[in-house]
């Protein structure tokens, strides 16, 4: 049932889905172009180019528009009056007489002949020829039969609102519109302009005034070619801005290129690669700098060279010194439990002396094998002896190893064991060792406070922590402490007499299991070190069972930070109060 | 090293401004000597000449009935108001369903007296105008223009309604066109066809209404499509099979571009190619063809072309050319060589002083002669080659001149008594080496005097004049159907009217469309089907006419009886003595030229 349920999205997540998914999309296109110099650069070129070519591109369009339908109106303008004079010449020839009082085609052909208007209007037709030039619609509506066109223009073409505003203008004056054209042979309008006025018969007062003269140009042709110049613009215009972005782009990748090898062979150097060099192409500045780097480079990897090399000379000379002072150390060493053990024979002093001698060769014995271990490390000679073994028994051992320690400085030790055993492939004397150490480490600075020892396991790793209520770390300290011979505080003495090798040693021996050993401490609430193992040995630790922060101090932090602020010194006095 | 660059860089900016100095800051170019074919936008496009139209207006309120009569005579005269929806507007709703504007076309000229109209009262509701003048012609449905007489007297009656004013209530069926009318909405046009060999071709003429939702040549080449009018009908025939749609008629690179639904069959192409390449000759201003079928080539492989003047190449009667006219002197047959000379015709024609008049020249590559005795009584024929002979091929009473068709036979008529006459058509068998002669059928013929009939050059016009029982004069025109013995004369029109006493003395083609008629004045009149017959500018005592194409020759005799061939000088206007002797002298002279004679015709 639930996978049907999850297969069946509701429009609320669907939507919520494709917001995130946008808003991821946005974020990596964010990331590519504050990460990119050279999308930033051909961006910005674009947007102000495109911006650039549209404002010339409109004044262009304009300027053309205007021009073309200029030229067209001067030329049918000039026709029109042209028109209107011939018009008015054949309407007041002297045998047109009887026509002019009636506009009728039949009275004129008393005389044979064709009435003077559709005489004016063969010859207007004649004029203008097709109608592709323009048309004329000559009318009389008072008059009967004396309407007249040319060519095919449908007379819708001139509207009642043109009537209209051509009788109430003066006569002979030009009205102008610009609209749609009608044609008998297509449904389709075709732009044009029309041009209407009445004639003008203040010459010829015996003609009729009100005659209308329309001439109708349709402009679809200009149309045509504004809209191929438009067109031709738009391809001009975005050719420009493409061009104008691959200009962009091939000059910054001119300088980005080396930019980014650069960046890239700093990252390699930084990752170790200490032979990273650049090419250097040509005396320009990015030349230099590749010049510079290169420089750098060599440099730094000769003083890493000299330094590994002191470092080598140094670990070398630790480890000789440890194997030399071991041989004499085992003469002193027999020579001084023969006297410790004659010391009952000896006066008081020299009784003393033996045993700090004794005790003192002890710890000088210790710190000489810790010492070899660590330059064993150095060398990368240390070995695992692995074997699977429950690592509850593993702490008890180092528990009991450390009873006699804890006593000494009253301290208790709190054992929090799960109930199943926790097996792991390790090896046991070096893990003993690590928590040996843990142990040590937590009853020095445990203040006699108890000690907290848990152990955790999941399915791949198991864990140690050993928590003690001592001063605690300061902040930065967490890894400072598993530094060779560091001390919290240089003025205080070592008490249990450890060689400040030991954590160090630990981490060691940890990772050499491919685990973690990690610090927690804050000052006044103590320390907890916490050791991660992998069940089985070789495999990667991906996380470990046991907190790193005690949970109680985790808790406590989470609550405190929930706290208003008016409520937060109170909260806190709580928690010092709980402590 | 940079300086170098530096120069190399300033001598290319200088370069690239002298360019740019040299060609693209004139905006003219000025240099261009390249020819370039602009399209003549203001004379636009030859298929489709430019009119004047009338536009139909709907009647005012206001107007007298007088105008109102006028307004709705305005309206029928408007061609793009197919339905004549604005001129219903004129008549009351009754009448306006019982008009039916279809029925065929009144052409008039209205007289000189106004319009006879009933003075209006105030309270009248009812009035009459009457419409007066000639009728002149009539158009039928197929556009036929057949030229009419007859006084025009068409009463209008008049009814108010209300505020809507005046309407007509009654009045004549069919549209009343007045002349210029019929000038503006209709165009002449010459139809194409093929005579019944289909090898030349017949032009008959209509009246092709402008139409404004279609150019004109469609609508001629529509028109051409939908076949011959009841006038031919019989007599010729068309390339195109029945149904052939036409989608367009358009022009591309000067060049007529016909698009058809479906094509002909391949023999008929070559006739189809000249029938669309005549119709078409009028208005196309010497532009070629192409046909396609339904957008694309007429042939899979190659497209259709035709020449501008293909109906002149398929019929070769259509611009006979440069053919030397025949004619009479002394008895003899003779043809008028260099120089206006004439010279003897190879054989007896030529040679032996026979007593025959009226020649007729047959227009086969085997040019014959046919002549009338001086008495009427026969006819004979000989061949115009060195050894050819009189041979007589008719005899009969009262016979009027030979005529030949183009398909080598020889018609006369021959009038055994008063009022009756009998068409005779006689063909030359080769093979049998005889004359066989057959009666054509003409009804119309049979009871009146034939004096003389003519076959045109296209095979199927005839003209004959016949003279009535009252001794009226008449020249019809009709057309030949058929061939052999089942030859008859059918669709006679009379195109030139019997008037006081005239007299028809000749009669002679022009071309397949114009008839020339020599009355017995020596009046000469230019007839056809589609006008009313107009005079030439004649010459006193003209005895013959022929004529082929503009070239008009008469023959005429001076107040001496003295002969001579006259030529009519068109840019001069006047006739001119045409023959010069060998002296070179073109005077009248006793038994000098006379019967001049064109082949055919």
């Amino acid at each position: 049932m639930p996978p049907a349920k999850n297969r069946r999205r509701t429009p609320r997540q669907v939507v919520r889905g494709v917001r995130r998914r946008t808003r991821r999309a946005a974020g990596r296109l964010r990331r590519a172009f504050w990460r990119s110099l050279q999308l930033r650069v051909v961006t910005s070129t674009m947007v102000v180019s495109m911006a650039v070519v549209a404002v010339l591109g409109v004044f262009l369009d304009q300027q053309i528009n205007t021009s073309v339908l200029n030229a067209r109106l001067r030329a049918a303008t000039s026709e029109a009056q042209a028109d209107r004079i011939a018009v008015l010449g054949f309407l007041s020839q002297p045998d047109g007489e009887a026509a002019k009082q009636s506009g009728d085609s039949g009275k004129s052909l008393q005389n044979g002949g064709d009435s003077p208007l559709s005489q004016a209007t063969t010859a207007l037709a004649n004029r203008a020829g097709s109608a592709s030039r323009y048309s004329v619609i000559i009318c009389n509506r008072r008059l009967p039969g004396a309407c007249f066109g040319t060519t095919n223009v449908d007379e819708r073409s001139v509207t009642e609102k043109m009537r209209a505003d051509v009788v109430k203008q003066d006569a002979g004056k030009n009205s102008l519109w610009y609209g749609d054209l009608y044609y008998k042979d297509s449904s389709e309008p075709v732009p044009g302009l029309v041009l209407g006025a009445r004639l003008d018969t203040t010459g010829a007062p015996q003609v009729d005034s009100d005659y209308e003269i329309y001439h109708l140009i349709p402009l679809d042709k200009e149309e045509k070619t504004l809209n191929a110049v438009r067109q031709m613009l738009v391809v001009v215009g975005v050719a420009l801005v493409l061009l104008l972005a691959a200009i962009a782009s091939l000059v910054t990748r001119q300088v980005v290129t080396p930019v980014r090898l650069t960046r890239q062979a700093a990252e390699r150097l930084a990752a170790g690669r200490l032979d990273e060099r650049l090419k250097v192409r040509g005396e320009d500045d990015l030349a230099r700098l590749a010049a510079s780097f290169n420089e750098m480079a060599a440099n730094l990897a000769l003083k890493i060279h000299q330094l590994e090399e002191l470092s080598q000379v140094q670990r070398q000379f630790v480890s000789d010194v440890s194997h030399e002072l071991r041989t004499p150390l085992t003469t002193v060493r027999m020579a001084a439990d023969l006297l410790y053990d004659a010391r009952e024979d000896f006066d008081p002093m020299a009784a003393r002396s033996a045993e700090l001698m004794q005790n003192q060769l002890e710890r000088f014995e210790s710190m000489l094998a810790d010492l070899l271990e660590i330059s064993r490390y150095d060398a990368g000679a240390a070995t695992l002896d692995i074997d699977s073994i429950d690592i509850r028994d593993v702490v008890l051992r180092a528990v009991a190893d450390s009873e006699a320690l804890a006593e000494r400085h009253s301290t208790r030790f709190d054992l929090r064991l799960p109930g199943e055993p926790c097996m792991a492939e390790i090896d046991s004397r070096r893990v003993e060792r690590i928590l040996r150490n843990l142990l040590f480490n937590a009853i020095e600075h445990g203040e006699g406070r108890d000690i907290v020892v848990s152990v955790g396991a999941d399915r791949d790793a198991v864990a140690v922590a050993v928590r003690d209520h001592g001063v605690g770390l300061k902040p930065g300290e967490e890894n400072m402490v598993f530094d060779r011979f560091w001390r919290a505080d240089p003025s205080r003495a070592r008490t249990i007499g450890g060689t400040g090798l030991g954590l160090a040693i630990s981490r060691e021996d940890a990772m050499l299991h491919g685990g973690w050993l990690q610090a927690w401490g804050m000052p006044g609430e103590g320390s907890q070190f916490r050791l991660s193992l992998p069940r089985v040995a070789g495999t990667e630790l991906r996380g470990s069972p046991l907190p790193l922060v005690p949970p109680e101090v985790e808790m406590r932090r989470t609550w405190r930070g929930q706290m208003t602020p008016v409520l937060t010194p109170a909260a806190a006095d709580g928690g010092h109060d709980a402590e | 090293m940079r300086s170098r660059t530096t120069r190399g860089v300033r001598a290319a900016g200088l370069a690239l401004v002298l360019v740019c100095s040299g060609t693209a800051c004139s905006v003219i170019p000025t240099g261009a000597s390249r020819a370039v074919a602009v399209e003549d936008v203001g004379r636009g496009d030859p298929l489709d000449p430019p009119y004047a139209r009338v536009i139909a207006m709907p009647p005012n309120p206001e107007w007298t009935p007088e105008q109102v009569v006028m307004g709705f005579r305005a309206a029928m005269a408007s061609v793009d108001d197919t339905s004549y929806a604005v001129a219903r507007q004129y008549l009351t709703g009754a009448y306006a369903k019982e008009w039916n504007p279809g029925s065929g076309v009144t052409v008039y000229q209205q007289s000189t007296t106004d319009d006879e109209v009933e003075p209006v009262d105030e309270g009248d509701t009812e009035v009459r105008v009457t419409l007066k003048g000639a009728v002149i012609a009539t158009i039928n449905d197929r556009g036929l223009y057949r030229p009419s007489g007859g006084p025009l007297d068409e009463p209008f009656t008049l009814v108010k309604e209300g505020d809507k004013g005046w309407r007509i209530s009654a009045g004549p069926d069919g549209l009343l066109l007045s002349e210029p009318d019929v000038k503006r909405a209709y165009r002449l046009v010459d139809l194409y066809f093929l005579d019944s060999r289909r090898e030349g071709l017949v032009i008959e003429q209509v009246q092709v209404p402008l139409n404004p939702a279609s150019t004109f040549a469609k609508a001629i080449v529509e028109r051409l499509l939908e076949g011959p009018s009841a006038s031919l009908q019989g007599a010729v025939h068309t390339a195109f099979a029945p149904g052939t749609g036409l989608i367009d008629v358009t022009t591309e690179n000067n060049r007529v571009i016909v698009n058809l639904r479906k094509g002909v069959s391949s023999d008929n192409v070559a006739a189809m190619s000249a029938q669309l390449a005549g119709t078409l000759s009028g208005i196309a201003g010497g532009s070629s063809f192409e046909v396609r079928i339904q957008g694309e080539p007429y042939h899979s492989d190659r497209p259709l072309e035709i020449d501008a003047q293909q109906q002149l190449k398929f019929d070769p009667w259509m611009t006979p050319g440069n053919i030397r006219p025949f004619y009479m002197q002394d008895g003899l047959l003779r043809q008028l060589g260099k120089d206006n000379v004439g010279v003897a015709v190879p054989g007896e024609a030529g040679g032996k002083n026979g007593s025959f008049t009226h020649p007729a020249i047959s227009g086969h590559d085997l040019r014959q002669v046919a002549a009338l005795s001086r008495n009427r009584d026969g006819i004979s024929v000989a061949p115009l080659v060195p050894d050819g002979k009189w041979q007589q091929w008719v005899t009969g009473k009262d016979l009027t001149p030979p005529s030949w068709d183009r398909y080598h036979s020889m018609w006369t008529v021959s009038r055994p008594s008063p009022q009756t006459s009998v068409v005779l058509r006689h063909y030359y068998d080769e093979i049998k080496h005889e004359v066989r002669q057959f009666r054509v059928a003409a009804s119309e013929l049979n009871a009146v005097d034939v004096t003389a009939l003519k076959i045109a050059r296209d095979g199927v016009h005839v003209a004959v004049a016949t003279r009535n029982a009252r001794g009226e004069e008449e020249v019809k025109i009709g057309t030949v159907i058929g061939t052999g013995g089942g030859s008859r004369i059918d669709n006679l029109q009379t195109v030139v009217h019997s008037e006081d006493k005239r007299q028809i003395k000749d009669i002679a083609w022009k071309n397949g469309k114009t008839l020339y008629v020599l009355t017995g004045k020596s009046e000469l009149l230019e007839a056809s089907l589609t006008a009313a017959p107009t005079s030439q500018v004649a010459y006193p005592r003209l005895q013959s006419i022929t004529v082929l194409d503009d070239y008009l020759l008469a023959g005429a005799k001076d107040d001496e009886d003295n002969q001579q061939v006259l030529y009519w000088n068109a840019t001069a206007a006047k006739w001119e003595p045409w023959i010069r002797d060998e002296s070179g002298a073109v005077t009248f002279t006793a038994g000098g030229p006379s019967f001049p004679v064109f082949p055919l015709g």
